[in-house]
Order: C-alpha cells, then sequence, then structure tokens
C-alpha cells in the first residue's frame, strides 16, 4: 500500500510541468551600474546593455523592480541579450526569474549616487591641512 | 567692527528666514532623500601636498585624507570644526562654528639653521668680513588659536557661497577674519568638477600674530617685522570620477595668494601657498 502511493507520487512529480522554482541557475550582467545625479543633472539618461546566461535552456523574463510586468521573456533558452533605454532617477533591481515572477535567479542594483544634499552644512570645505578634497 | 562684521555676514545672508535646520535644501530640481544618515566617514589613500610659506620648513605631505563629520538637527562636527546652525532656510543656512585656526599649521615642521652675516661694504670688489659667529635662526613658535564666528552657506542655481567670519576667542592672537568664497559643481555622467574662488581678510593683530616677527624674535639674520592686514586670494578645483557608490578617484588643487603683509615677512619664502592630491577616496 504504502509503494504503491509512493510510485503514485513519483508518477505526479514527474507529470507537473516545470516551475519557476526549478529554474536552473543563472547569471545577470548589466552595464552601466551607477546613475550619478545632482542638483543640476537630477537624472540619468542611460542605455543598459543587459545580459543573461544559464547552466540550461528554460523560461526567462527580464524583471525590473520598478514595475509589475516583465521587460521581456525568452522561451526556451539558456542565455539573452537585452538593451533598454530609461530615464533613472532612483534605484532599481534588474531580475531574472520564470514568467509567474516567483522565483528570482539572478538580481543586479543599479545605484544611484546623489551629490547635492538636503543638508548643505555637508557641502562646506575646511581649511584644514590634511582636507584637500 | 569685529562683532559687526559678524553679524552683517550673518544678515547679510539670511534677510529673514529662519527655519529649523535639516530642512529641505531650495532650488533643487529635485527634492533630496529626506533621511541622511548623521555620520559621514570617509578615506582618501593618495599622494598630495601642501607647501608651506614658512621659511626654514618642509611641505606637508597629504598621504590620507579623513573625513569624520556629524550631523544633527542643529549641532554639527566637521572634522575638528563644531557648530551650532542657527537658521536654515530655503536658501541658506546660518552656523555658529568654533575651530583651529588654519595658519598654525605651518609652524609645525621647521628646522633650525645657522648663517653666517655679511656686511655689505661700500666698495664691491672688497670681500666682506664674515661676523664672529654663524647666527641660529629658528622660525619662530606659534600657538594654535581657537577661533569662534558665524558661517552662512548659501545656494540655488547659480551655484554656491560661503560666508565667514571668525575671531579669536583663545586670547591668541586676538585678531580676526573674513572670507567668501563662491563654487560650482558640474556633472556629466560619473564626473564632477568643482572650481572655487575665494578671498579672505585677516586683521592685522591675527597676520601679526603667526607672520610677524616680534622683538624677543628679532635677530641679525631674523630682523623685526610687523605684519599688517591684507586679502589672500585662493581659486582651487576639485575632479572626481565616481568608480561605484562609495569609490571614487579624486584630484584635488588649490592655490592661494598670500596677502602682501604676509609674504613681505622675513619668515615667508613663498608669497603663496599650493596644494595638490590625487588618490582614491572610499565613503563609508
Amino acid at each position: 500500500m504504502r509503494r504503491r502511493l509512493a510510485g503514485v507520487l513519483i508518477s505526479l512529480a514527474a507529470a507537473v510541468p516545470a516551475t519557476a522554482a526549478d529554474l536552473p541557475a543563472a547569471r545577470l550582467f548589466v552595464k552601466p551600474l551607477l546613475c550619478v545625479i545632482d542638483r543640476e543633472t537630477p537624472g540619468c539618461s542611460m542605455t543598459f546593455d543587459i545580459r543573461w546566461k544559464s547552466e540550461a535552456a528554460a523560461e526567462y523574463c527580464l524583471n525590473d523592480s520598478a514595475q509589475k510586468a516583465p521587460l521581456r521573456c525568452w522561451p526556451s533558452l539558456s542565455s539573452g541579450t537585452h538593451t533598454e533605454k530609461r530615464d533613472v532617477t532612483e534605484a532599481f533591481i534588474y531580475w531574472l526569474g520564470g514568467p509567474d515572477g516567483t522565483q528570482r535567479v539572478a538580481e543586479i542594483r543599479i545605484e544611484v549616487l546623489r551629490l547635492d544634499s538636503a543638508d548643505r552644512r555637508r557641502e562646506r570645505r575646511n581649511r584644514h591641512v590634511w582636507d584637500v578634497l | 567692527m569685529k562683532i559687526a562684521a559678524l553679524l552683517a555676514v550673518a544678515a547679510l545672508a539670511h534677510g529673514q528666514d529662519a527655519a529649523p535646520a535639516g530642512t529641505a535644501a531650495a532650488g533643487s530640481a529635485s527634492a533630496p532623500p529626506a533621511a541622511e544618515r548623521h555620520w559621514r566617514l570617509g578615506a582618501a589613500f593618495g599622494y598630495g601636498e601642501r607647501s608651506n610659506p614658512l621659511i626654514q620648513s618642509d611641505d606637508i605631505p597629504v598621504i590620507v585624507d579623513l573625513d569624520v563629520a556629524w550631523f544633527g538637527k542643529r549641532w554639527f562636527f566637521d572634522n575638528g570644526d563644531i557648530g551650532y546652525t542657527l537658521a536654515d532656510g530655503p536658501r541658506s543656512t546660518t552656523s555658529m562654528v568654533a575651530r583651529l585656526n588654519s595658519d598654525r599649521i605651518f609652524f609645525g615642521k621647521t628646522d633650525t639653521r645657522y648663517v653666517n652675516i655679511t656686511y655689505l661694504s661700500g666698495n664691491a670688489t672688497t670681500p666682506a668680513p664674515p661676523l664672529l659667529a654663524p647666527v641660529e635662526v629658528k622660525p619662530p613658535d606659534r600657538d594654535y588659536a581657537i577661533e569662534l564666528g558665524v558661517e552662512s552657506l548659501l545656494d540655488g542655481d547659480w551655484g554656491a557661497a560661503t560666508l565667514r567670519a571668525y575671531h579669536d576667542v583663545s586670547g591668541t592672537h586676538g585678531g580676526f577674519e573674513l572670507a567668501a568664497y563662491y563654487s560650482r559643481r558640474f556633472t556629466t555622467g560619473r564626473f564632477s568638477l568643482e572650481p572655487t574662488l575665494g578671498v579672505s581678510y585677516k586683521s592685522a593683530d591675527l597676520n601679526d600674530y603667526y607672520w610677524g616677527v616680534h622683538a624677543n624674535e628679532a635677530s641679525a639674520a631674523l630682523l623685526e617685522y610687523h605684519a599688517g592686514a591684507g586679502f589672500n586670494l585662493e581659486g582651487g578645483l576639485v575632479a572626481n570620477y565616481y568608480i561605484s557608490r562609495n569609490l571614487r578617484l579624486a584630484l584635488s588643487f588649490n592655490y592661494e595668494r598670500l596677502a602682501d603683509d604676509i609674504a613681505d615677512s622675513p619668515l615667508s619664502e613663498d608669497d603663496y601657498v599650493m596644494a595638490y592630491f590625487s588618490g582614491l577616496a572610499w565613503t563609508f
């Protein structure tokens, strides 16, 4: 009885199509990674070159943390490239996952460095000998 | 005169506004994040020098440039300066600041030398006889002065300006300094460039304490000298290339033309102070 139940479970598992949890590991490469903004340049107009590569072919989708819908999906491939132009004002994450959006197999954060400050005292200059910057 | 100068700086910078410190910076094209960490810690490693206009003194090497600062709502500590913000408005921030005088640093790396003094004879072809013994020439010691003053920071689409008025409160030199600086930062991609121009007026008491040769210090090789007030002029350039959010390649150059009364002092061998640095800077 116990043996029969185990056999049924194994056959059921084999019949279930590959889910997001089964996605093979992948690596994501994005350039550039940094946006520098300032009082006079409040945003960066950037062109992102995005590449990914996985250990095995599967359906992968490229997402970003700013929106719910995937930017692009690739059916049953082990690598892909994508180019995207966008204006950046805040940090966000590109991530690679399955079509259902439940699993992230790789992610990269696009950083935003703000040079100006809400507190202008942080931009005061000193006259000390060691302060040369 | 001195108190009036301090008040004038504050009034000029502020006019009517007096909002709590730490509110928004005005004129910015987009509002910066509201929450910034109190601490700012950083270190730059590289090589640079600050020239030393004092006779018989070495230039000051700069291998490490540490940045340690803490900013509260009103109190702040910025690399040795201690400040209390009096008013913060959309266009300016005015603080009371205590600092150490910067002229003292030049008196930290001095050497003693011995020179032979010769009389100028009326006949140029006749060698002048030396004095009996070489005369010791040693730059005099000077103390640090604690200065208290008012500092206003202004900014807008036109750039940023700093107005400062400081007075000695430690009884060291008894003088005062007024200064104004203008800078503007240009940012493109990962590169930023910030030129600065400045002028400072140092009182006779301040200049004479540091750069005068006082009666008890005078000798045949170091004649008595009294320095008067004067203007120092300054220009500088800082360039940064941001490799990552925390790491940047930094270059800086600064040139300060000393007031005539400082440059003419027997204690000065240069009429300028030049500083440069290049290195990698990390902000934590």
